[in-house]
């Protein structure tokens, strides 16, 4: 298929392993893909301490089980990205550890304490809630498929952070001053997550040409704002006063982008930010440290004839 | 004879019964805590998944016998947040630090601790106390598969050179802590324990019957036990000398625990918390 062909037809989970698709919708929707995987991975990565953490059995329960989940979308995610003949799954994790993957901005952020998991289970996650939805029409299928599993899921997952959030909020004064506190730290981060906007994106064009995204940075933005700012307030956030948020005549919401960080937000973007290298290189050496049992495993499946045994996993 | 209702208990049974639950229950929270480390540092997607169940599995059995324990006029808070660490009762083997990538301590610890769980539990059947007879169907479904993957992975491991001195290395550090599995919390306490019929097995017969199950199981993989538990041909028996100095069950631990207790209560002391929050329904 060229690519005009593919142009033409892109409509929501219209491309499937079957269909001979050319390179360069190929290595786009991989790119994607690999990126959303990462983020699963880094992101289970920063918050499984917090299980430790966690101030009682059900919420250890409970947030347990959202950190397997997260990495359970990984799993999930890279197998469709393995899909599209580009790279494999292997390739993929050894580029994450090595410092090569991308991911979401949001996790290259040291987690410090129990007061910020809102900011990553109710914000963030809310935030990505609203680009997966949109992601259920993406045109790749086996990314669409991929999208309904990890959206059920996580409305849980929002719902919990909302319930975390909404507790410190109401509990002593300690607790929501130091919870107003974080939500500063990370508000224009979460705003962030949306990446830059539409004129500075550098594959936007070709990714909405093919199908592949759905809407644009500035469209889910806004959107996110719309829906979370009455929220934070409704739990008694105050928005802080910087990135400025202008209120339209209809009362939706804009962000004065010059307002953010955009220097910090490239160097994050390149894996080259100070505090975030600890969570990819504390990453890293943990792989290292169990490369052994890969290669016990490898050992294993080249004698039995070059099937990797499952069945202990 | 069947003790029924928690609040007709005389101080004897009382004290049997919440301490035979505090055994129960801290194994398994402990447990948890160290599963959760690999989540993200496992070798792979697969077995970071499989931990992380077994973690959640853990947790949730805990939660079952701390749960008991409220019956009896605890709260969780003075069951886990602000109880001494000295006053956990759980064994040293579960408590233990691992290093970073030490794979092969992850899965002989799950063996070593699901072989006995296997055998306690059955002992637990019957139990006079009706709650604890109840709960220990839906547990022993979950800890089956545990010891089913434990066993794959050791056996997997000891086929090659590197796994195998790993497991021998992870053997002799864990195997004397194992061992405390079946140590008494107190030994007129345990006396009671089984005189009541709240677990009809002493830890005598356990351990003996766990180690006729785990010495031939590992020398068939030519591991070697760092003490010789063998009286005669088919009898096992479980001395003093072999025994590490912390028993966990007295309230002794290694330092591993109070770094531990002190990680897992942080939140709740940093933000001044006086009790905990349950969000699920109690458990059946």
């Amino acid at each position: 298929m060229d690519l005009d062909t593919v142009k033409t037809r892109a409509g929501p989970r219209e491309f499937s392993p079957a269909d001979d698709l050319p390179q360069e919708y190929r290595e786009a929707a991989t790119r994607m893909i690999e990126f959303h995987a990462n983020s699963e991975i880094m992101g289970a990565y920063l918050e499984r301490p917090f299980i430790r953490q966690a101030p009682s059995i059900d919420r250890k329960l409970a947030f347990s089980a959202k950190v397997q989940d997260e990495i359970g979308h990984g799993q999930l995610l890279y197998r469709a990205a393995e899909s599209l003949g580009v790279k494999t799954r292997e390739e993929m994790l050894e580029d994450l550890a090595n410092g090569d993957g991308k991911f979401l901005n949001c996790f290259h952020y040291p987690l410090k304490s129990w007061v910020e998991i809102p900011m990553i289970s109710f914000f963030v996650d809310g935030a990505a809630m609203r680009r997966q939805a949109t992601l259920r029409r993406t045109s790749w299928e086996p990314y669409a498929h991929a999208m309904d599993k990890v959206c059920f899921e996580e409305g849980f997952h929002v719902k919990h952070g909302e319930d975390i959030l909404k507790e410190l909020m109401t509990g002593s004064r300690k607790e929501q001053e130091m919870t107003q506190e974080a939500f500063e730290e990370w508000w224009p981060r979460i705003i962030q997550f949306f990446g830059p906007t539409d004129d500075k994106s550098t594959h936007h064009d070709f990714a909405a040409s093919v199908g592949l995204k759905q809407q644009s940075n500035d469209e889910l933005r806004d959107a996110f704002l719309d829906q979370y700012i009455p929220k934070a307030r409704k739990h008694g956030l105050e928005i802080p006063d910087e990135p400025r948020i202008r209120e339209r005549d209809d009362g939706t919401y804009a962000v004065e982008e010059g307002d953010l960080d955009w220097d910090e937000f490239f160097t994050i973007a390149k894996n080259d930010y100070e505090p975030g290298l600890g969570q990819i290189n504390g990453r890293k050496q943990a792989q290292d440290a169990v490369q052994w049992v890969r290669d016990t495993i490898e050992g294993d499946a080249t004698t039995a004839g070059g099937h990797a045994p499952q069945a202990a996993d | 004879m069947s003790l029924e209702s928690p609040t007709e208990l005389d101080a004897r049974e009382r004290d049997a019964l919440e301490t035979l639950l505090k055994r129960l229950a801290d194994d398994e929270f402990v447990l948890a805590e160290r599963y959760t480390e690999w989540q993200v540092q496992a070798p792979s997607l697969e077995s970071d998944l499989a931990l992380a169940n077994n973690a959640q599995d853990e947790l949730g059995h805990a939660r079952l016998w701390y749960d008991v324990l409220e019956d009896l006029g605890f709260e969780e808070q003075e069951l886990i947040y602000e109880r001494d660490p000295a006053d956990f009762r759980h064994t040293t083997l579960v408590e233990r630090s691992f290093e970073e990538g030490d794979w092969a301590d992850a899965v002989l610890r799950s063996y070593l601790y699901d072989a006995a769980e296997e055998l306690r539990l059955e002992a637990l059947e019957d139990s006079a106390y009706p709650k604890i007879a109840d709960r220990v169907g839906k547990i022993q479904s979950e800890e089956a598969y545990h010891l089913e993957h434990a066993q794959n992975w050791v056996e997997r491991l000891a086929e090659g050179e590197e796994g195998h001195e790993r497991l021998q290395d992870a053997l002799d550090r864990l195997f004397p802590h194992a061992l405390t599995l079946f140590e008494p919390v107190d030994r007129e306490v345990e006396r009671d324990i089984v005189d009541l019929g709240l677990r009809d097995a002493t830890l005598e017969e356990l351990g003996e019957e766990w180690l006729s199950i785990v010495v031939p199981y590992l020398e068939s993989l030519e591991l070697e036990l760092p003490v010789s538990a063998q009286v005669d041909d088919d009898t096992f028996e479980i001395t003093e000398e072999m025994l590490p100095e912390e028993r966990g069950r007295d309230g002794s631990h290694t330092d591993a625990w109070f770094d531990l207790h002190d990680e897992l209560t942080h939140t709740y002391r940093d933000l001044g918390r006086s009790e905990t929050t349950k969000i699920m329904e109690k458990p059946e």
